[in-house]
Parts: C-alpha cells; sequence; structure tokens
C-alpha cells in the first residue's frame, strides 16, 4: 500500500513535470513563431545598396565581342548580356524600361565602377587580385582559358608560345586585359589595341597575325569569320575566371549579385534548367571546343528570400 | 461556455465561491450536483469521490424580469452551446469586419470603401485562411489543460469544490469537437511545432501509455519502437540542426515533446492545480491577445505591384491591394496607405507579390518539407512546385 502511494505520488510528480515542461515549450515555440530572421533578407540588404530606390540599373558590357557582349540592329546580346539581364530582374530590373546597358571599353571598366557611369559591369571581367583592390567581384560565373586565335593561313606556322616570340609575327592583344599582362610575362612583344575587335579587323586587314585573348571572347569571332581564323592551343595555363564587377564602396551589392549567381548555379547543379544554362545554350554553346558548366561562385553569403520554402527536388 | 458564477460543492470563505444565494431552498443540498447554501458545509465535505462535479449539473438562479427563474441542467446546456455556436460564427464575423478598419489604415471612408467592395463570404474565408491556426490553437491549449485539470479536480482541497473553468469546458465539449480542433491543428501547425501536439493530444484524452499493452514488457517494447520510428523520420533534420549550431531550440521542440508524452497523462497533485488553472486562463488570455494582433493586421486583400503608365512613355510600379477593378478604373489600396484610382487603360502590367512576414525563420527541413511549412502548405508546395519572384516585387514600397 505504502509502495502504491509512493508511486502514485512519484507519478503526479512526473506528470506535474511533464504539463509544466510542456507549457514552457508551447510559450518557446509561440516566442520562436514571432521573432525575426536571424539571417539578413535579400530585400534588407537589397535596401542598404546604392541602387535602392533608383529607377534604371546602369549595367556595363561590351558592344564588340561576338558572342559575349556585342550590338546586334541595336540591341544588346551576348552572353554577359544574357546574364546582366538575370541578375537585374533578380533585383528587380527588368524590361528595358529599367535596365541601361552602358558601352563599356575593356580599358574603361574599372573607371566606369570609380566613377559611378555604371552599376555593373559584365564583360569579361577577369576576377585578379590587382584588380580586387579597385573594385569588387561577384563570381565566378565563366571559366575560361587564354588562347591564340590566328589567321587561317598561318595555322601551320604559328604553333608555339615560341613562335610568337618571333618579331616577324605581329600579336596584337587588348589593353588593360589579363592576356596583355600574360604575353608581357612570357616576353612576347603585342601591339595593344583597345579592343580584341580591333584586333580582329587589324588580323584582316593584315596589319596583324594572331590575337590573344579569352577563349569566349575569341569563340565570337571565330563564329562570325569561321573561314578566316583557326584556333591554335597554346599551354598558357592559365585559367581566366569571369566575374562581375561591383563597385568596391557597396558590398551589399555584391553580395547580392553573389547570391544570385549561386541561385543560378544550384539549380543547374539540381539538373533544372538555370538562367545561366539558357544564356550559354543560346550564345557561347555551339562554339566553344568543351562543353562547359557554371563554375561555383565565391563567397556567396547565406541570405533568406521568399522563395526559400519551395520544394528543392 | 457560460461564465456565470457556479457553486458545485461546500461553499467556504476562501473567495472562488461566490456568496450563497439564500433563495435557494436547503433541501436542494441532498441531491449531488446541486447548489448548496452555506450552511450546508458539511455536507459538501460528503461529497462522493470521484464523482464529477460538473459546473452545467446545477440550476442557476437567474433574474427574468420580476420573478427568478431556475434553470435545469439540460436547458443550461442547450443554452452553452448555443452561445458557443454564436460565438464560434460571430467572433469571426466581428473580427474579420473590425480588421477591414486596419487594412484600411484607420481611415474612415477607406474602410467604408473597402465594406462596400469585399464581399463578406471573402472577408471571412480570408480571415479563416490566417486565423486557423490561432483557432486552432487555442481550441488545443485549452482542451488538453481542461482535460488534465478535471483529471486532478478530485484532488482538490476539500472546500474548494470549483472546478477549474478549462476543466468545465473540456467537460461541456463533446469529445468530435475536440478531435475536429486535433485534426485542423495538424494540418495548419507548421511541422516545427506539431511534435507539441502529441503530449497535448495524450494529455486531452488522458491516454497512459498503460493503454499501448496491459503488460509491461510489450508496453515499452511498442514505446521504444513508436521513439525509434519518430527519430529516424527526424534523424536528418535533427542532424542539420545540430550542424548549424544556432538552432538549440529547433532540437528541443523536435526531441523533448514525444517524451512528454509518455507522463503528462495522469492526476496532478492536488496543490499545484489551483495555480496552474489561475496562471493557465490569464496567460492563455493574454496569448490570445498577442497573438491576434498579427492576425488582425494581416491584409484581407492579397498584395500586388501593378506597373501604370502610358505606351511607350515612363512608367510607374505600384505596391498595394486591388479593392475592386470596373470599366474605368482599377481601385488600389496603396502598400503605404492612401487609395489610387488608376485608369484601367493605364495599367501595363500586375504581379502578385509575397510579404517579407512570409520569409523563414529557419532553414531546416524535414524530408523536403520546410519546419516552418505547415501540411497543407507543404502539400501545396508539391503540387506549385516552382515559386518565381516577379522582378516588380522588389521594387521599394
Amino acid at each position: 500500500m505504502n509502495a502504491h502511494s509512493s508511486r502514485s505520488r512519484l507519478r503526479s510528480v512526473a506528470t506535474t513535470l511533464a504539463v509544466a515542461l510542456a507549457l514552457t515549450l508551447a510559450a518557446a515555440a509561440g516566442c520562436d513563431s514571432r521573432k525575426e530572421p536571424d539571417l539578413p533578407s535579400v530585400q534588407e540588404v537589397l535596401r542598404e545598396s546604392h541602387i535602392y530606390g533608383q529607377t534604371k540599373l546602369r549595367i556595363g558590357v561590351a558592344t564588340n565581342e561576338p558572342l559575349m557582349g556585342e550590338l546586334r540592329n541595336g540591341q544588346h546580346a551576348g552572353f554577359d548580356v544574357e546574364i546582366g539581364r538575370y541578375i537585374a530582374a533578380s533585383l528587380g530590373y527588368e524590361g528595358d524600361q529599367r535596365l541601361e546597358f552602358v558601352s563599356v571599353a575593356t580599358e574603361d571598366r574599372i573607371p566606369a565602377l570609380q566613377g559611378g557611369t555604371v552599376d555593373l559591369v559584365v564583360s569579361s571581367f577577369s576576377m585578379t587580385e590587382e584588380r580586387k583592390k579597385l573594385v569588387s567581384f561577384a563570381g565566378p560565373y565563366f571559366v575560361t582559358t587564354q588562347e591564340v586565335l590566328v589567321s587561317s593561313r598561318l595555322k601551320d606556322k604559328i604553333r608555339t608560345i615560341e613562335d610568337l616570340r618571333d618579331p616577324a609575327y605581329r600579336v596584337c592583344t587588348s589593353g588593360g586585359s589579363t592576356t596583355e599582362a600574360e604575353l608581357e610575362k612570357r616576353q612576347v612583344k603585342t601591339f595593344v589595341v583597345k579592343d580584341v575587335g580591333d584586333c580582329v579587323d587589324g588580323i584582316r586587314k593584315g596589319r596583324y597575325d594572331a590575337v590573344s585573348s579569352d577563349e569566349s571572347i575569341l569563340a565570337g569571332f571565330l563564329a562570325s569569320f569561321p573561314k578566316e581564323f583557326e584556333f591554335v592551343d597554346m599551354p598558357f595555363g592559365t585559367s581566366e575566371l569571369l566575374g562581375i564587377g561591383v563597385p568596391i564602396g557597396d558590398p551589399a551589392l555584391r553580395d547580392l549579385v553573389a547570391f544570385f549567381l549561386q541561385k543560378s548555379y544550384e539549380q543547374g547543379r539540381d539538373g533544372q534548367a538555370s538562367p545561366w544554362q539558357t544564356a550559354y545554350n543560346r550564345t557561347l554553346g555551339p562554339w566553344l571546343k568543351a562543353e562547359k558548366r557554371q563554375p561555383q561562385p565565391l563567397e556567396v553569403p547565406k541570405l533568406v528570400d521568399f522563395d526559400d520554402k519551395a520544394p528543392r527536388r | 461556455m457560460s461564465t456565470a458564477p457556479t457553486t458545485t460543492g461546500g461553499a467556504d470563505a476562501d473567495g472562488p465561491v461566490p456568496p450563497p444565494r439564500a433563495s435557494v431552498p436547503h433541501e436542494t443540498t441532498t441531491v449531488p450536483g446541486v447548489d448548496s447554501p452555506l450552511d450546508a458545509a458539511p455536507d459538501a465535505a460528503g461529497w462522493p469521490a470521484g464523482v464529477p462535479v460538473a459546473a452545467p449539473a446545477e440550476p442557476v438562479v437567474a433574474d427574468v424580469g420580476s420573478g427568478r427563474v431556475r434553470w435545469d441542467p439540460a436547458e443550461r446546456r442547450a443554452r452553452a452551446s448555443q452561445s458557443f455556436w454564436t460565438a464560434l460564427v460571430g467572433v469571426p464575423a466581428i473580427f474579420s469586419v473590425l480588421r477591414l478598419g486596419v487594412e484600411a489604415g484607420g481611415e474612415l471612408q477607406t474602410t467604408l470603401l473597402l465594406v462596400a467592395n469585399v464581399g463578406p463570404v471573402n472577408l471571412l474565408a480570408g480571415f479563416l485562411t490566417t486565423a486557423a491556426r490561432l483557432l486552432s490553437t487555442g481550441m488545443v491549449a485549452v482542451f488538453a489543460l481542461g482535460a488534465v485539470l478535471a483529471v486532478s479536480a478530485d484532488r482538490l482541497p476539500p472546500g474548494t469544490r470549483r472546478r477549474p473553468l478549462f476543466a468545465r469546458w473540456a467537460d461541456i465539449t463533446p469529445a468530435w469537437v475536440v478531435l475536429a480542433s486535433f485534426l485542423l491543428a495538424l494540418i495548419t501547425w507548421p511541422l516545427l511545432y506539431l511534435p507539441l501536439l502529441l503530449p497535448a493530444f495524450v494529455a486531452a484524452f488522458q491516454l497512459r501509455p498503460a493503454r499501448l499493452h496491459e503488460r509491461v514488457l510489450p508496453r515499452l517494447l511498442m514505446i521504444v519502437a513508436l521513439l525509434a520510428g519518430y527519430g529516424w523520420l527526424l534523424l536528418p533534420t535533427l542532424r542539420d540542426a545540430a550542424e548549424q549550431g544556432d538552432e538549440r531550440l529547433v532540437l528541443v521542440l523536435l526531441v523533448v515533446p514525444p517524451l512528454l508524452a509518455l507522463f503528462i497523462a495522469g492526476p496532478l497533485p492536488g496543490m499545484v492545480i489551483r495555480p496552474l488553472a489561475s496562471v493557465t486562463e490569464v496567460a492563455m488570455l493574454a496569448t490570445l491577445v498577442w497573438a491576434a494582433v498579427p492576425v488582425i493586421s494581416t491584409p484581407v486583400l492579397p498584395l500586388t505591384v501593378t506597373t501604370v503608365g502610358t505606351e511607350n512613355g515612363p512608367a510607374e510600379d505600384v505596391r498595394g491591394h486591388v479593392i475592386t477593378t470596373d470599366d474605368v478604373n482599377m481601385v488600389i489600396l496603396q502598400e503605404r496607405g492612401g487609395v489610387r484610382y488608376v485608369p484601367v487603360d493605364l495599367v501595363r502590367a500586375q504581379v502578385l507579390c509575397p510579404t517579407e512576414e512570409e520569409l523563414p525563420r529557419h532553414q531546416l527541413r524535414i524530408h523536403d518539407f520546410h519546419v516552418e511549412d505547415s501540411l497543407l502548405e507543404g502539400m501545396g508546395r508539391r503540387v506549385r512546385p516552382v515559386h518565381r519572384i516577379d522582378a516588380a516585387c522588389r521594387t521599394p514600397a
């Protein structure tokens, strides 16, 4: 009898504890349901960036790099342009009324960002340590290699980097590019012009013999003049990480761009049609030697967005 | 559901029992469940143990006109049921109309415009969509607490015969209403809080583990098997939560409630019942008020962004709720307040937008169902898995 009563007392103490704990948990759940998210949301970060409230977003692009950034019948087109359009739409700028593409030459990309004439630069912009001191980068959104394009008539004569050093051949490249620095490092004498397009024009007019630049840019010219040019496989061994340039004083905008690149990357990785894949298939895809995939962007912040609850599978 | 003063047993000077009613004849004290006046205190102690001293069993004296009328228990039950249904229909209706005032930004003319254009059915449906969670939470809490208090009420110190309010509510509520409120909670609560429903259910129906099997060993095995199944279901989520580091509350909310369910059924010691009853009543009222504020301020109409402008001319985005559209104008209640009449010809595009209140607080999933989604929402997301946020939704208000 005594044992029974002490058991029943134990039981009622356990019940009391259970009820008290359940009520505490319910209260904690109630508080949890009303608290703000710990992570910043896309909207909050957007409010911190300099573009918040702007009626138009200005993106700097190239106009003379076929397949990457070009003017076709007065319309901006190319892989960079499509990536720019995706980022702009994600940031809330969609349609010609709200999005303005600004032509930016290779050498003007950094000054344009520094001077505030553009909000973003999507123009085959390689992410390098030197440039990172002047502008911020979100990306990479594309990994390319340095290649050489020669006039078809010279395809058997120019085969190696050694051949390029031969003063008989005039090698051209664009100013302020990573290629210029790389060729200089390898003691190749170059003719430096404003844009890669000028080199291609020069070769067609007989002023130069070879042009060196990113594979993605050269593929565009090869697509424009498939009979006149040929790629020469040279072991430069450097990979160019193309990123989206952002003013260095706007880390919020950099974070947002990186976040949306990551979103596209995750979509592609899960086998869905990502904006990157669509842009690639419509522009560069058919012209590159090997199939490429979107590289994983670096330094992506964790942000909360409206579609976070959507199923992943 | 009546809260009329009730005297269900012997009176004492403790306070919770209302003053005696001299008009009640003395002989009623001999009938259990009937009012007893003050001088019948010795009889009160003689209540047979275990007999529920339910509130409805007593006649209540009320002033009607010049005379006094005694209601019998059946009539009282009928009246309680009537007031229950009146409250069930009336409260949402009144709330729905009142929240229109909040939605209109406190402006009388805007409120009238909303009243004129939002149909009663839409209003009620809109209210239920946003309030179902709160409603089911309130009912589940009352029934679970009521059942715990009811089963413990016999242990109240002698003399305090008055049963706690929630216990009386639980007594007069049919089991199917209790079950329905649990079902509503099951499909509307976020998955993260669903484990709490388990101890609540066990408490509301006082299901002791002994119900599983009469012998100890099979009972233990069954409990272990059930808990193992639960653990297997949640293991990936728990691992994620542990990795994220700052999700301790989530871990506790997912792990502890099923264990509590094992111990929660049964009577409480006499001394905690009274304080528990009063504290939970006040806490429940406070919680309802606290939780009702967001429900009242949740918009009735969906949020849209309308692009307004002439062809090839400058365009403007208007963020707000479309009240109505006729042949001439689209009437938009702007997010920041004020009503805009936009000529229909100037409307170039319109998109539906989510609000920042819908942003998730946790980055956890249970088998691809987000922990903050209810079962209903989770199933909905499976039916329409692609969610696109329109660019216009990012534009500032």
